[in-house]
Parts: structure tokens; C-alpha cells; sequence
């Protein structure tokens, strides 16, 4: 089939340069001559005949037609019609071909905006990960690796009241930086552990040292991270890692600490 | 009036209606659908291609009522292609218009990814 349109269309081709090349004896009207340029014009383009085969097979039978009735005695106003036909045709042909263009272009463009959607994501997802390294290295920054227990960043006792367990604003920034930490690293667990000094009762130590503990954990569950992943467990004043002689030793051993399990939520044993 | 007069007159009036055109029914209702395809592409009068189609069925409407039938089918044959010239051009500058879209976003893109390096 396609072969026949080819051969077709080479015939009437062949057809339109004979008429074509005899045009210089005769003096066609001027519609014949312009849908004699238009017929050149579309048929020396490989784009339309491609795209548009049949319209350009009849550009050319309308053209010969018109050139026919335009050698005839009073036949002129039939001659400007196929005349006017074949232009037609032409334009038709050249709309077509230019509709095929835009389909490539168009193919083109979408490849390319794939391509470019596809580099983006990555660009951003890349982004991201670097930010949860800047992140890794700031929480890294704050805590400290122990050989027993991992990985532990210290709150110290200024972002409490003497005595109370409610978290001072001073803390939100540490905390925030917290909350992003366990959101980008959603494996690891936390072990959140209060300590006191050993001035006053021990009970009421205990029970302060896991109120304050708690106190973190309901913020970390209040920003989002799921109970799920945090432990609260509270020392009184055990463990201190001062001596309790000196105010300066006490306020180091008031203190909240914050355990973390390892990127896939290994979490070594609480103590005692 | 006898019968031989009445049979010349009879045959006159068959030569006429030979030497006539026919009436281009089919051309008429072509060229009435091609119109209506383009209108339904979204042609109107603003395209020029389209005025013409319009005003030539028009034309050629008005001479079936006459029984000029020859000018009707050269009226609907060209109405006809104007209105597909009509629509083919709607439909290129369609596609020209979907380019120009996407070139944009492209050029967006381009630009979002420029600013993340």
C-alpha cells in the first residue's frame, strides 16, 4: 500500500513537471501560475510528501486539470477553480507537514522534560541527604561515644528550674535538631535517662530525675517521633560523672542524658 | 396544442435538464460537514479560510434554491477545502501552542536545577 501511494505519488510528480516545464509557451492565468508555484513548492519538500502524500497527489491532479482547461477557449473561470483547488491542496499539504514537525518536536520536548524532572528529584533527593549528614554531624557534635552505652548527648541542668521538670525554651533548639535527627533516621531508637546531684532526699531525686526525663520524651512525642522508639528511665543520683563536692561538680551531674541505638535500632542494655 | 408539439416540448425540456449540471447534493453535504468538523475544532471567523468556507456555502445554498447548479458544486468543492485548510491550521498552531508550553516548563526546570548547583 505504501508502495503504490509512493508510486503515485511519483507519477502524478512526473505528471506536474511535464505540465510544469510546457507552462512557459502558454500564458496561463495568474491562479494557475500561483498553484503551479505552491504544487513546486510542496512536492520539492520531502517533509510534505511524507507527511501528506494524498494531498499532494491531488494538488497535482487539480493543477493538471487546471492547465488543461486553461488551453481551452472559454473554459477560463473552470481553470481558476481547479486552479484555486490545487492551491488549496498545497496549503493543506504544507499545514500537514508542518502538524508532523510539531508531533516531533513535541516527542522531543517530552523526552527531555522527563530527563530533566528525572535529574531534578535526584538533585533534591541528594539535598536531602546531605542535610541529614549535616545533621548526623551537629547531633555527633552535641553527644559523645561511649564504649558500654554508644552514642549519648547531654542535656545540661541550665535548661531546667531547680526543682521542676518542666524543659526551658533554651532547650527547643537542641530538641529541634533532635526531633529532625530521629525523623531522618527513622531505625534509630532513643534511651532518654534523667540524673540529679545528692542534695535532699533520694526518693524525691528518683522521682525528679524521671519526670525530667519525661518531660523530653513528651516533647519528642509532641514534635512528631512515635513513643514507640523512646524509653524514659530515671537514676536519681546515681551515675554522676562528677564529684558531688563542688556546686560546679553537682551542676554537671544534674543532667539529662539521650541514648541512641545504633542506625538499625540496636540499643545497648539500660543500666543497673 | 397537439401531440407533436407537446412531445418537442417535452424533449426540449429533457435536453435542458441534461445540459445542466445535476444538483451536487453529495458536494453540499461534504462541504457542510467539513464546515461543521472545523467549527467543532474550534474554527471561527477570525480564520480567513473559515469566513470563505462559510460565506461559499452560503453562496452555494442560495444557488440550489436557483438551480444554478454548476456554481453550487464549484462554491461547496471549494468551500469544502477552505474549511480544511481551516481546521489543519487550527490544529498546527495547536501544536505550536503545546510547544510553547512545554518549551516554558523545560526552561523552568532547567533553571531549578541551575539553582540547586
Amino acid at each position: 500500500m505504501k508502495q503504490l501511494t509512493g508510486m503515485r505519488v511519483g507519477l502524478v510528480l512526473a505528471a506536474g513537471l511535464v505540465t510544469v516545464g510546457c507552462t512557459g509557451q502558454r500564458a496561463n492565468s495568474e491562479a494557475v501560475q500561483r498553484a503551479e508555484v505552491a504544487f513546486q513548492a510542496v512536492r520539492d519538500d520531502s517533509n510534505v510528501l511524507r507527511s501528506a502524500p494524498k494531498d499532494v497527489i491531488r494538488a497535482g491532479e487539480s493543477l493538471a486539470r487546471a492547465e488543461r482547461l486553461a488551453s481551452y477557449w472559454g473554459t477560463g473561470s473552470d481553470a481558476q477553480h481547479y486552479a484555486y483547488l490545487s492551491q488549496r491542496y498545497s496549503e493543506i499539504a504544507r499545514e500537514r507537514s508542518q502538524q508532523m514537525l510539531n508531533q516531533q518536536r513535541l516527542t522531543k520536548l517530552q523526552m527531555d522534560q522527563q530527563r530533566l524532572q528525572l535529574a531534578l528529584r535526584d538533585s533534591k533527593l541528594e539535598s536531602v541527604q546531605q542535610q541529614g549528614k549535616w545533621l548526623e554531624e551537629q547531633i555527633l557534635a552535641l553527644a559523645n561515644v561511649e564504649a558500654d552505652r554508644g552514642l549519648v548527648m547531654t542535656l545540661g541542668d541550665v535548661l531546667f528550674d531547680t526543682g521542676e521538670a518542666q524543659l526551658k525554651p533554651q532547650a527547643n533548639r537542641t530538641i529541634l535538631k533532635l526531633v529532625q535527627f530521629l525523623q531522618l533516621n527513622p531505625k534509630r531508637v532513643v534511651r532518654i535517662e534523667g540524673y540529679t546531684d545528692n542534695t535532699g532526699e533520694k526518693a524525691f531525686n528518683l522521682q525528679l530525675s524521671t519526670d525530667r526525663a519525661q518531660s523530653v520524651a513528651d516533647t519528642l512525642v509532641d514534635l512528631g517521633i512515635d513513643e514507640s522508639r523512646i524509653q524514659v528511665q530515671g537514676y536519681g543520683d546515681a551515675y554522676p560523672v562528677d564529684a558531688n563536692a563542688s556546686e560546679r561538680g553537682r551542676a554537671q551531674n544534674r543532667r539529662v542524658e539521650i541514648v541512641f541505638s545504633n542506625a538499625k535500632g540496636e540499643m545497648a542494655l539500660p543500666r543497673g | 396544442m397537439n401531440i407533436q408539439t407537446m412531445t418537442a416540448g417535452a424533449l426540449l425540456a429533457l435536453l435542458a435538464g441534461c445540459a445542466n449540471d445535476p444538483a451536487p447534493t453529495q458536494q453540499l453535504r461534504l462541504a457542510d460537514q467539513t464546515v461543521e468538523q472545523a467549527r467543532a475544532v474550534g474554527a471561527t471567523d477570525d480564520n480567513e479560510a473559515m469566513k470563505m468556507a462559510v460565506d461559499k456555502l452560503v453562496q452555494a445554498r442560495a444557488q440550489m434554491v436557483d438551480e444554478n447548479y454548476k456554481s453550487a458544486r464549484l462554491n461547496a468543492e471549494q468551500a469544502e477545502l477552505d474549511a480544511r485548510l481551516a481546521e489543519d491550521q487550527l490544529l498546527t498552531a495547536k501544536g505550536q501552542e503545546q510547544i510553547k508550553v512545554l518549551e516554558a516548563r523545560i526552561q523552568r526546570l532547567r533553571k531549578q536545577l541551575g539553582d540547586m548547583q
